[in-house]
């Protein structure tokens, strides 16, 4: 019985999808009712991950000891409340600064919750929905690059499909050479590219951004980190590093509204200031 | 069967669903994250039989659908299935201490392989032979590191609220 209704439901629901579903009240109803409760639990991981090393130690204390072993403890929890705190504001720090120098209207979100699926899909949940003013199919960033595009908004949280997702494809043009190609997702284990054109060439290190197609244009995507030479394919193909690690996505932002025109080497100025302790995506000057 | 057992189960489903995705899946892991529904289903279907193995599957699993990003119901066909045929593993848990390890690492690997089954039949970009080999390689061995913390807990539980729990 359940096995068929499971069937059922999936059929139906595979048919339906485009248009708007008739299970689309269902998901709208789990994201009202999970939505809040995600955030709470979201949030209280994180801060319990961040607290959890002080804890244990504070329960381990001898008994000669006590005061001085308590004052450290403190210490060291306020450490790691610091670090923390340290590496939050790095990240809101190189939010701001793609800001500027990109000329992004951004929306700072939290990431609350990662689904995997048995690993076959990648999404993250952030804490923003249509009463934040987020749109569907909006680009998603992290001050070190492109994190996905916002696939189902509900009314305080919206699901975002993450770069690694077998289902993302990006518009993508290299950074050096100005060379365009697509970012296929491969799972967590990363990026693979196509770049177009016979004598289509990359190096290892190079960097890519967003050409701008479904993706907002000049947000850097990833560094080519191996190139196949397959000399009777039309295309060069390989794999890319994201920039951003998705295993570790806390803080992000929604892009309400890109720049106007494609970002060239006039809008982002030269050099482009690190964002991430990585190789940086400095822009060379667009092809005339 | 009693409220207080239903209680129970949609307690149990209700934080493993949160946990799984706030919690779980945001481990520096490589491959697929742990999941605890499944190990959660197969735990279920162990203590109670195959019938409760499966409700508590199709509902787990339709809610973990209804919070991810593909066609509802695939989650709950596998989970359901599983929790159905792992049911049937007879009471010698009690006994095999070996026993619900093999259980889940079963349940993992049908639970996978029925996902990609039936998102195969829909053509999911998302279901390649690498993806599917990939996801058996970590997701077993995850299950597997679950099941310790998982299936005795499950079980005293169930005990508690009913000392001789009746196998459906």
């Amino acid at each position: 019985m359940l096995v068929l209704t499971a069937f059922t439901l999936t059929a139906v629901d595979y048919r339906s999808s485009g248009d708007s579903s008739a299970f689309d009240a269902v998901r709208r109803g789990s994201d009202t009712l999970f939505g809040p409760a995600q955030r709470a639990v979201g949030g209280a991981v994180n801060g319990i991950g961040d607290a959890l090393d002080g804890i244990t130690r504070v329960g381990r204390d001898g008994d000669k000891d006590d005061k001085l072993q308590a004052e450290i403890d403190r210490l060291r929890t306020q450490l790691l409340e610091t670090d923390g705190l340290r590496r939050q504001l790095a990240e809101q720090q190189s939010l701001l600064q793609m800001k500027d120098t990109g000329g992004y209207t951004l929306t700072a979100a939290r990431v609350i919750s990662v689904g995997s699926s048995l690993g076959f899909e990648w999404t993250a949940t952030i804490d923003l929905g249509t009463r934040d003013g987020i749109t569907e199919g909006a680009t998603v960033v992290n001050g070190k690059g492109l994190v996905g595009r916002v696939k189902r908004v509900g009314p305080y949280t919206s699901v975002v499909v993450l770069l690694v997702d077998s289902e993302v494809t990006v518009g993508v043009r290299l950074i050096r050479s100005g060379q365009l190609g697509l970012v296929t997702g491969q799972g967590q284990t990363g990026l693979t590219y196509q770049l177009i054109g016979e004598r289509a060439r990359a190096e290892i290190g190079d960097a890519m951004y967003t050409s701008g197609s479904t993706f907002k244009a000049g947000i850097p995507v990833g560094r080519v980190t191996s190139t196949s030479n397959n000399p009777n394919s039309p295309t060069l193909t390989g794999t890319l590093e994201p920039f951003v690690d998705v295993t570790a996505l806390d803080l992000v932002a929604v892009v309400l509204d890109g720049p106007r025109r494609t970002p060239r080497s006039a809008v982002i100025p030269t050099p482009l200031p690190s964002p991430s302790p990585r190789p940086s995506p400095s822009p060379s000057p667009s092809p005339r | 069967m009693t409220t207080r057992r239903f209680l129970l189960a949609a307690a149990a489903v209700l934080t493993a669903l949160l946990l799984q995705d706030t919690a779980l899946t945001q481990l520096p892991l490589p491959g697929a994250a742990p999941d605890l529904l499944l190990v959660l289903v197969v735990a279920y279907a162990l203590v109670e039989g195959p019938l409760s193995g499966m409700t508590t599957g199709f509902v787990a699993g339709l809610l973990a659908d209804s919070l991810a990003d593909h066609a509802l119901g695939r989650l709950a066909l596998a989970y359901a299935v599983v929790g159905y045929a792992t049911g049937f593993i007879e009471d010698d848990t009690d006994r095999s201490t070996l026993l619900p390890f093999v259980a889940v690492a079963a349940g993992a690997v049908g639970a996978v392989l029925l996902f990609a089954g039936v998102g195969m039949l829909l053509g999911d970009p998302r279901v390649t032979l690498h993806a599917v080999g990939r996801s058996l390689a970590s997701s077993v061995p995850y299950s597997v590191v679950l099941t310790p913390f998982v299936v005795p807990v499950l079980g005293a539980l169930v005990r508690r609220i009913e000392p001789d729990p009746i196998r459906r």
